[in-house]
């Protein structure tokens, strides 16, 4: 009868665990979904990776930059509709020859420390990107796109960082030289590569600059609360009483949660855990009838690249009119991405940039939706692509990284190619880093690529088709658009906008002309936003979300 | 028993050097580097090989690491968080892994010896089927599926403990991983227990005590538990390295800032200094757990002791 006693005794012991795991919660009356201590208004805001780095010189990411610039106010801001609008600079000059730029500061920038926003700090932080032993992966914000004086050569290890092309006139005049006009060098200015950057204070902290809370100074709507540790999941920012613009920043805490699994994410939003939540493709069928639920452009291209310098028929204009003519991408786009992600008949993405004209480049270069054709066109294209080659057959290999979406779209694609006569083609998944990797080798046929928009111009496309750059993956060339696009960038054209524009929107349709990509789609990020929350500004380039003009109701 | 101790610790830093090497063989093996990204220019990423001295061989590498090490330098992230040395970014994320493992082990121990011991018992009863069905869905719906539906049940529908995890209530929000996680440990342990306790009971030797007229409590706590410790606490050590380390997809679904999915993307995104730093972690908390195993046996069986002794002295 003692083993009834014992398995008495092991009950009750699991009975006492099992309440000592759940018994604290009728004991504890707390809400969990209720935030504790708020005093004011306040914003919760899904991330789907938390912060790579606070340091401006050294981020690279969009979520990083999207906090960075919530507690760091650079020369300009983005208004809502993509601007760049004065910021730290109250006014600015332009040299008529456009290569020369004088900002004049406001007086009443200050640092959380206390210290005013200076003309030093600027040149301090820009300084420190283009040395090359810091090794900031955008320094080429400063010299390809930027073509700040001698920051090529500073990269280059030919000059000393003291040397580049920006000066501090006084307390708060800077003085930006360039080596070629930049039409677009105001946009610029919103990137967080360009912000400032406290001296003193980034010296006295070292390498260690941007890595915590305490190792940054805060300048902008925001400033970083202690909770902030390296890749925490959660943290927040609260409103700066010093900031020069307090009166209009509507919301007192704007709190981050990273959530990387998008069912939960979604669930803590409807579980009213967050105001704002980034969807997933999967889940929008499900949410797409709530009126808090909306789509954004996110600027990315997502295009095939062709390897025409390994591949004979892929060197075939008529073979990559087949390829891209045979896939559906409106198909594509409704029926398989359904993020809101739109068909790309062109080469520089919609929204991306505003001309003279005041008109998005799309509407000036116009879509080549007619002239890519259909699959109808592709068997055509095809049939002439054979005689030329005198080939029949074709075996291709597509690239894909591996990510859920970006499969589905190459094996969509996949299936669209087979079946053309005599295309067979193999999906291969890789990493992404290994991807890149291959690509930057030229170790593959065709793959599955993207690219996100430096800066608001459609150079940032255009530009990487060029003999000799380094995104040229497919390795096309062409001598006179290589002259068009230098031209544009350094040429008579640089300082005529209106040709300018002329020319881009030629290179453009030289592009489609040759079919030197195949776009597939232009990606769109699917959100919700709870109602009462208004004003959050989505941005395709640069910063993606913009909370300081937010309101909750 | 103290030299058996003193030579297993020697062993155990050999063994970690030798892991590390390893390690940093296997991750110039891994594809890609951690800068390539496309808008990498090859300059730049020569820059950064060189700011990181991973332009140098791998064994220079090696030697400058373990040197450092020693110096209680792990080196910086390259991605994850730039620049940030790795003891900063595992000060906070280790003790919450540590702690929601430790548990979820305690749980999971408990519970399934209790479960176990019961069934073993009550052979062929209702208590015996209902621990075969607990051990069948524990070893085979996997812990992420358990973490959906808590996360679904008590945390959405009931609010009774938070959805995500928060800092402001470290252990209100880890109770529901705690269970996610204990599930599989809760079925292994009670399926071992139980088989490992019937044959136990069925032993000579525990007839032999019977008949010498011991019985009830003294017979299960002195003969016959302490036999089927021994296999338990075998399977029970590779668990809870596997528990303390975290899950991946349970610290991904309860948004813990813990190590498991730290882990994850430091290998996707060839993040090496983060990468070793946990492996060497894992590896070291392995080689403990084994030792403080191999020192319980002789705790709580002593011939093992006696004869350990006797094989090493």
């Amino acid at each position: 009868m003692n083993a009834k006693k014992l398995l008495a005794l092991l009950l009750a012991l699991v009975m006492v665990l099992g309440l000592a795991a759940c018994g604290t919660q009728p004991a504890e009356p707390t809400e969990p979904s209720e935030p504790a201590e708020t005093t004011g208004s306040e914003l919760r805001i899904h991330l789907i990776t938390n912060v790579m780095s606070l340091d401006s010189g050294a981020a690279t990411d969009g979520d990083s930059f999207e906090v960075i610039a919530d507690f760091t106010d650079g020369l300009m801001q983005l208004d809502a509709d993509g601007n760049a609008i004065p910021a730290v600079a109250e006014t600015y000059d332009v040299s008529e020859d456009g290569k020369t730029y004088t900002f004049h500061l406001r007086e009443d920038a200050v640092w959380s420390n206390g210290t005013p926003v200076t003309a030093d700090d600027f040149v301090f932080a820009w300084q420190r990107v283009v040395t090359p032993a810091f090794a900031s992966e955008y320094n080429y914000m400063m010299s390809d796109c930027g073509q700040i004086k001698n920051a090529a050569a500073i990269l280059a290890g030919e000059k000393d960082p003291t040397e580049l092309g920006v000066t501090a006139v006084d307390e708060h005049t800077l003085m930006v030289e360039l080596e070629n006009p930049v039409p677009f060098f105001l946009g610029l200015m919103v990137f967080p590569t360009f912000y400032p950057i406290n001296r003193e204070f980034c010296e006295s902290v070292g390498d260690k600059y941007g890595t915590t809370y305490d190792t940054v100074l805060c300048n902008g709507a925001y400033l970083l609360d202690s909770n902030y540790e390296p890749a925490c999941t959660s943290f927040s920012l609260t409103k700066n009483p010093n900031y020069y613009d307090a009166d209009k920043i509507s919301i007192e805490t704007l709190k981050y949660q990273v959530i990387t699994d998008s069912q939960t994410a979604l669930l803590a939003y409807q579980n009213n855990e967050l105001d704002t939540v980034i969807l997933s493709g999967e889940q929008v069928e499900q949410v797409s009838d709530d009126p808090c639920f909306m789509t954004y452009n996110a600027g990315y291209l997502w295009y095939i690249t062709v390897n025409q310098d390994q591949y004979d028929f892929l060197a075939n204009v008529n073979f990559r009119k087949a390829l891209s003519a045979a896939y559906d991408r409106d198909a594509l786009c409704s029926t398989i991405i359904k993020d809101g992600s739109g068909a790309a008949y062109f080469p520089v993405p919609e929204q991306l940039a505003t001309g003279p004209d005041g008109n998005d480049f799309r509407e000036d270069a116009g879509s080549y939706k007619e002239q890519i054709g259909t699959y109808d066109d592709a068997v055509n294209y095809l049939a002439a692509a054979k005689e030329e080659l005198g080939q029949d057959t074709f075996e291709i290999e597509l690239l894909v990284e591996d990510d859920t979406t970006a499969k589905n779209v190459a094996a969509y694609i996949q299936e669209c190619w087979n079946k053309l006569d005599g295309v067979t083609v193999t999906l291969k998944t890789e990493t992404k880093k290994q991807r890149v990797e291959d690509i930057q080798n030229g170790d593959y046929c065709t793959c599955l690529t993207r690219w996100g928009p430096d800066f608001a111009d459609p150079m940032t496309y255009l530009n990487m088709w060029t003999t000799g750059c380094t995104n040229n993956y497919g390795l096309w060339s062409n001598p006179d658009y290589d002259a068009l696009i230098a031209d544009c960038t350094s040429g008579e054209l640089a300082t005529d906008p209106n040709a300018r524009w002329q020319a881009l929107i030629q290179a453009d349709k030289m592009i489609m002309d040759e079919m030197v990509i195949l776009p597939v789609y232009q990606k769109a990020n699917a959100t919700m936003i709870r109602d009462g929350v208004e004003g959050i500004e989505f941005h395709a380039v640069a910063i993606n979300r913009v909370f300081k003009n937010a309101t909750v109701g | 028993m103290k030299k058996y101790i003193i030579k297993r610790l020697v062993v155990s830093v050999i063994t970690l050097l030798v892991v590390l090497l390893i390690l940093f063989i296997l991750l110039q093996l891994m594809p890609g580097s951690p800068f390539n990204d496309e808008k990498l220019t090859p300059e730049q990423q020569a820059l950064l090989y060189q700011k990181y001295g991973l332009d140098q061989p791998i064994i220079v590498q090696f030697f400058k690491y373990v040197t450092n090490m020693l110096h209680g330098d792990f080196g910086v992230s390259y991605n994850i968080s730039k620049n940030t040395p790795i003891s900063e970014l595992l000060k906070t994320r280790l003790p919450v892994s540590l702690r929601i493992g430790a548990q979820s082990v305690v749980i999971g121990a408990i519970i399934g010896l209790v479960l176990g011991i019961v069934a073993a018992l009550k052979h062929n009863t209702g208590w015996d089927t209902l621990t075969t069905i607990v051990s069948v869905i524990g070893v085979s719906v996997p812990s992420y599926v358990f973490a959906l539906v808590l996360a679904y049940c008590f945390g959405f529908k009931h609010k009774w403990f938070p959805m995500l995890y928060t800092n402001r209530m470290p252990f209100q929000s880890s109770v529901l991983p705690s269970i996610a996680l204990c599930m599989f440990t809760i079925a292994s342990i009670a399926r071992f227990t139980r088989s490992e306790m019937l044959e136990v009971l069925d032993s000579d030797y525990i007839l032999l005590a019977e008949s010498k007229g011991i019985t009830g409590a003294q017979l299960i706590w002195k003969h016959v538990l302490r036999n089927t410790l021994i296999p338990v606490i075998t399977v029970l050590a590779p668990l809870i390295v596997g528990l303390m380390t975290g899950s991946l997809v349970v610290e991904k679904i309860f948004a813990i800032p813990g190590i498991g999915s730290l882990l994850v993307t430091a290998i996707q995104s060839n993040d090496y200094n983060v990468v070793i730093v946990l492996s060497f972690i894992y590896s070291a908390m392995y080689i403990a757990i084994m030792l403080i195993v191999d020192v319980l046996y002789g705790v709580i069986d002593p011939r093992i002791r006696v004869s350990k002794e006797g094989g090493h002295d």
